[in-house]
């Protein structure tokens, strides 16, 4: 039912945000500022001392929670949107204030708007226009089957807010059917090929297929797509094409698509978030283990502290009014429901 | 004034100007200012800014208007790649990205559009050629640059590039400052960043020099330059010697020529101040941004009343990627005030460039280039060429595997 599948969306995208590597410095944010300096610092010492034992994110004196397993910025994101859904995006961008820690694209959009750059400009006047942010945004949307072009306008331009489009003709699609191959088909029926995210989800989809599985399309995809130039990894048009890639050779699977896309370390801030969002979006609920739904579920508020608590799946739930949640797995197994 | 004298006020201009403004890239104002009070002595070579743009020539001069994206990716391939080992020595992000691009086996528009620095400075910052090769022609210097751009270069990026083209090919016919950054404007669609920054840019200025040189009681604090904080008291009350018009220069709007710099920090601080505000991007640690850059450039230029040495020092003190702020600058007004017009000690430092980003202009200088860009639009006029022919007719691909063959 698509009840399950939207869960399987937010559930999802929270368990690839997990996933990530990049999820626990996010999470690092909760701690005292001087902690992240000493980080820093040992990182510094590392370089001095020719130390290949890594610095880590750490608790010295402060609670350890945050430091476990965990979902982090994408997470609270996609719960932002939708708990802001029905408001108009350029009005809840604003309200935001201050207490924010986001992507560069949202951060200068925010400056935009303060300066009185309204969008499309405030995404448009943006050096990274072409980032991912609306495209974790565009999970809720696409998970309502709405148009999430106003939504990515505030923030991105151009692949940015292709790379929205695509996911949230890829995520109602597999919320209506479940297919990973229709969800794929769906979102390259909005990208251009003549575009980077339209000529990279193509070649993603070439090199992962010809790869065979998830796991396997790793170096491939490494090899043909990610940019090794420069140093921000959160472009729509490396991220939403991996995204799709490893969704369709993992037939949909969250536990195939979801570890391989963790695997691609530049990417790892948001292809496993985006990942798991088509992927469980495909299986629903049922098909994210439940050591990874009661991992994933609770955000802490490390880059929304508004949010600290938030539980995702009853907040999924609110788009599903006749749906209750449940961990019932056989849930999935009586898909009768026609889309949202 | 000659096209020559134009042709090499420009590209000596464009050196001088990427050469002062070196040492002070990525600095903050404060820093510039602390460091060197104003930056108006040379101290280092060049960097890509000066380079890149003797390559950009070497398109024109083998093409000319017949130049393409595709004639441009072959140059890459065939002069750039394979002289790449390792690392590609002062290469900003657009370059290397249309490299990988390119190695990939891309080709233009998408070796522009695969990287994420698209809106880069790297064509703004060797663009101005194109404007040497159309004097008074900005539409078509913009075609051109914007044929460059394709390679390495979408959205914003072009546009930066353009707006260049187009700025100096307005100078090297003699228009004044503000006619100048018309032509620049008009060359860009008024929807977008560059064209937004550039208007904002112009505006903090015309609003400085409104100050500066308005009656006084008009002048209280902040009233120079729009947002309050960004203008200390006093920013508007310049000595009354500042109201004078400049010296011999063309027409302009003059707001940090020497006497006014000297006679009023605090006011040219205030300005810094809210041309960043206008126009500088602050969550990005990257300083490249085409049109953060050329709006700033272009700013300079016209407060510094299209006089090189004013406008590039105080292009320069804008920090940010202040090399190619500074090139940018020294290009327009260069192209304006013909060689003469770039200070005697700045020429004296310009040498042969050492093709330390790009091997394959090593031994070339500037005043050469200009010379040879002039020979070329010369000879085209001579023609009466309406058609612009390609003035060399020889395809690139000919070519390939040979060293450059100048100009």
């Amino acid at each position: 039912m698509s009840g399950d599948r939207i869960q399987g969306a937010f559930v999802g995208l929270a368990v690839g945000d997990a996933a990530g590597w990049p999820a626990a410095r996010h999470r690092a944010a909760l701690h005292a500022p001087w902690s992240r300096r000493l980080h820093r610092e040992l990182d510094a010492f590392a370089e001095e001392h020719r130390l290949t034992t890594l610095p880590v994110p750490f608790a010295l004196n402060q609670p350890v929670a945050p430091l476990a397993l965990g979902p982090s910025d994408d997470a609270e994101w996609l719960a932002w949107t939708a708990l802001t859904i029905d408001r108009p995006r350029a009005e809840a961008f604003r309200e935001l204030g201050g207490d924010v820690r986001a992507r560069v694209s949202v951060a200068t959009a925010l400056g935009n708007l303060a300066r009185g750059v309204e969008p499309p400009a405030s995404g448009h006047d943006n050096p990274h226009h072409f980032d991912d942010a609306a495209a974790v945004r565009a999970v809720a949307f696409g998970a309502l089957g709405r148009d999430p072009t106003e939504d990515a306008q505030v923030t991105n331009s151009g692949d940015g807010v292709l790379g929205a489009q695509a996911m949230a003709r890829a995520v109602a699609e597999a919320v209506a059917t479940g297919s990973a191959a229709a969800a794929v088909r769906a979102a390259l029926d909005v990208l251009p090929a003549d575009t980077a995210i339209g000529h990279n989800a193509r070649l993603a989809l070439d090199v992962a297929r010809a790869a065979g599985d998830p796991f396997a399309a790793v170096p491939a995809l490494d090899a043909a797509l990610l940019d090794h130039v420069y140093s921000y990894a959160v472009g729509a048009a490396q991220t939403v094409p991996v995204a799709l890639a490893l969704t369709e050779v993992a037939g949909g699977s969250p536990a195939a698509a979801v570890p391989a896309a963790a695997c691609l370390a530049p990417l790892a801030d948001s292809a496993p978030a985006l990942t798991g969002a088509l992927t469980g979006a495909c299986g629903g609920l049922a098909a994210i283990a439940e050591g990874w739904i009661s991992t994933a579920r609770t955000l802490t508020g490390c880059c929304l502290p508004r949010l600290a608590g938030q539980d995702l799946l009853t907040l999924a739930a609110t788009f599903t009014p006749t749906f209750t949640p449940t961990f019932t797995p056989t849930l999935t197994t009586t898909s009768t429901e026609e889309p949202a | 004034m000659t096209h020559r004298d134009r042709a090499r006020g420009c590209l000596l201009g464009l050196a001088a100007g990427d050469a002062l403004g070196a040492p002070a890239e990525n600095l903050t104002p404060a820093e510039i200012r602390r460091r060197w009070g104003r930056l108006t002595e040379i101290e280092r070579g060049g960097t890509d800014d000066t380079e890149y743009a003797i390559f950009a020539a070497s398109l024109l001069a083998r093409h000319g208007h017949a130049l393409t994206p595709a004639d441009v990716a072959a140059s890459y391939r065939a002069e750039v790649i394979p002289r790449v080992a390792g690392p590609m020595k002062g290469a900003g992000f657009s370059e290397l990205g249309t490299v990988e691009a390119l190695r990939r086996g891309l080709e233009p528009p998408l070796t522009g559009r695969v990287h994420q620095h698209g809106w880069s400075d790297g064509l703004a910052m060797r663009a101005a050629p194109y404007g040497v090769f159309c004097p008074g022609d900005p539409a078509e210097a913009a075609r051109l640059a914007e044929q460059d751009g394709l390679v390495s270069h979408s959205g914003e990026g072009v546009l930066g590039g353009r707006a260049v083209a187009g700025a100096v090919a307005a100078a090297m016919a003699g228009l004044p400052p503000d006619e100048v950054v018309r032509a620049a404007l008009s060359v860009v669609p008024a929807d977008s960043w560059t064209s937004r920054a550039l208007v904002r840019a112009r505006a903090a200025v015309e609003s400085a020099t409104n100050a500066t040189t308005g009656p006084a009681t008009t002048a209280g604090p902040g009233a120079a330059t729009g947002p309050a904080t960004t203008a200390g008291p006093g920013a508007a009350t310049g000595p009354a010697t500042t109201a004078a018009p400049q010296t011999g220069a063309e027409p302009g709007t003059g707001a940090v020529t020497e006497a006014g710099a000297q006679g009023d920090a605090s006011g040219e601080a205030a300005l810094v101040a809210a041309l960043h505000e206008a126009v500088v991007v602050p969550h990005y640690p990257w300083t490249d941004l085409a049109p953060e850059a050329v709006a700033l450039a272009l700013a300079a230029y016209l407060a510094g009343g299209g006089e090189v040495e004013a406008s590039v020092t105080f292009a320069v003190s804008l920090g940010r990627d202040a090399d190619t702020i500074g090139a940018i600058a020294g290009a327009v007004a260069g192209a304006g005030q013909g060689e003469s017009g770039v200070p005697a000690r700045w020429a004296a430092r310009i040498g042969p460039v050492a093709g330390a980003c790009l091997p394959v202009v090593a031994g070339r200088h500037v005043l050469d280039v200009a010379d040879e860009l002039s020979a070329l639009v010369q000879r085209s006029a001579q023609r009466g060429d309406p058609a612009r022919e390609d003035p060399v007719t020889e395809p690139s691909r000919d070519r390939a595997d040979g060293p450059p063959e100048g100009l």
